[in-house]
């Protein structure tokens, strides 16, 4: 149990999971409650948390191909202003570039699967980065905060 | 207790699917299973009651776009009803409900397919 209080831009949680699909929804209840924590409606908060499942199942399949024995690292972050989710992993480098556009109508005609996740996640999200950092691949998912109510 | 059930069963030519919770890449399997199912019985009149669908995600939306072709080549359909909000949410940000047709109610997916005879 940690005795100092949060440092300024310290994450709120940090969730750590092994590269399992069944961990996928522990992922997504997690997710929605930290969006509703931070101030966003139900229905927000289960787009956000349907974006962070996303973020998390491109690590499992595309970083670490299906291998259950690794890592994954979620940081759930609220500065007031935005609330931004980290999805950390020390897979495979992801270059978001090779993810094509998602074009609809053409996906159903050539019976493609794959790519619908990115594109979830950017429909979702107000900002969706993606970095190498000390060898780790890091999405980054922000979405603004809902403006405050004027005090009463 | 399971992620996902998914029941199914047939009105006459018509195969109706019955996912209930949460459809992501964990579970999708026994979802796309139920689909291809009925493909290989050659029943290509699909419609996916999501009344007990809490969330599905791209997985489950790639398993029907995976078929569909399919489906439609063999002059059948897939289509959905009774979508919950945030289910119906997802469906209309991918666009995937003008690519689908979405009913309110099971019959009314049965029904349009009565109404189009045997070549659906």
């Amino acid at each position: 149990m940690r005795s100092a209080p949060l440092r300024s831009g310290e994450p709120r949680l940090r969730l750590v999971f092994p590269s399992e699909t069944s961990f996928l929804g522990l992922v997504r209840d997690v997710s929605r409650k930290m969006a509703e924590g931070a101030g966003f409606d139900a229905s927000t908060a289960s787009r956000i948390a349907l974006a962070v499942d996303e973020a998390a199942t491109n690590v499992l399949e595309h970083a670490y191909h299906g291998a259950p024995d690794r890592l994954v690292e979620i940081r759930y972050r609220d500065d007031g202003l935005d609330f931004e989710v980290d999805v950390c992993d020390a897979g495979d480098r992801v270059d978001p570039r090779d993810v094509p556009k998602v074009d609809l109508r053409q996906y159903a005609n050539e019976r493609r699967t794959g790519g619908l996740g990115v594109h979830l996640m950017g429909k979702i999200m107000d900002r969706v980065t993606f970095r190498r950092s000390r060898g780790r691949n890091v999405c980054c998912l922000v979405k603004r905060r809902p403006t405050p109510m004027a005090a009463s | 207790m399971s992620e996902l059930l998914v029941e199914t069963r047939q009105v006459e030519e018509i195969t109706l699917i019955y996912p209930r919770g949460y459809i992501n890449a964990h579970t999708v399997r026994l979802f796309e299973g139920e689909i291809q199912k009925a493909l290989q019985q050659n029943r290509f009149k699909i419609v996916v009651n999501c009344a007990g669908l809490a969330y599905i995600a791209s997985a489950g939306l790639g398993a029907i776009m995976g078929a569909i072709e399919e489906i439609r080549g063999n002059g059948g359909d897939l289509r959905l009803s009774e979508l919950n909000e945030t289910v119906r949410n997802i469906f209309e940000i991918l666009g995937f409900n003008h690519l689908y047709r979405i009913f309110p109610s099971e019959v009314e997916a049965i029904m349009s397919f009565r109404g189009e005879g045997t070549a659906a």
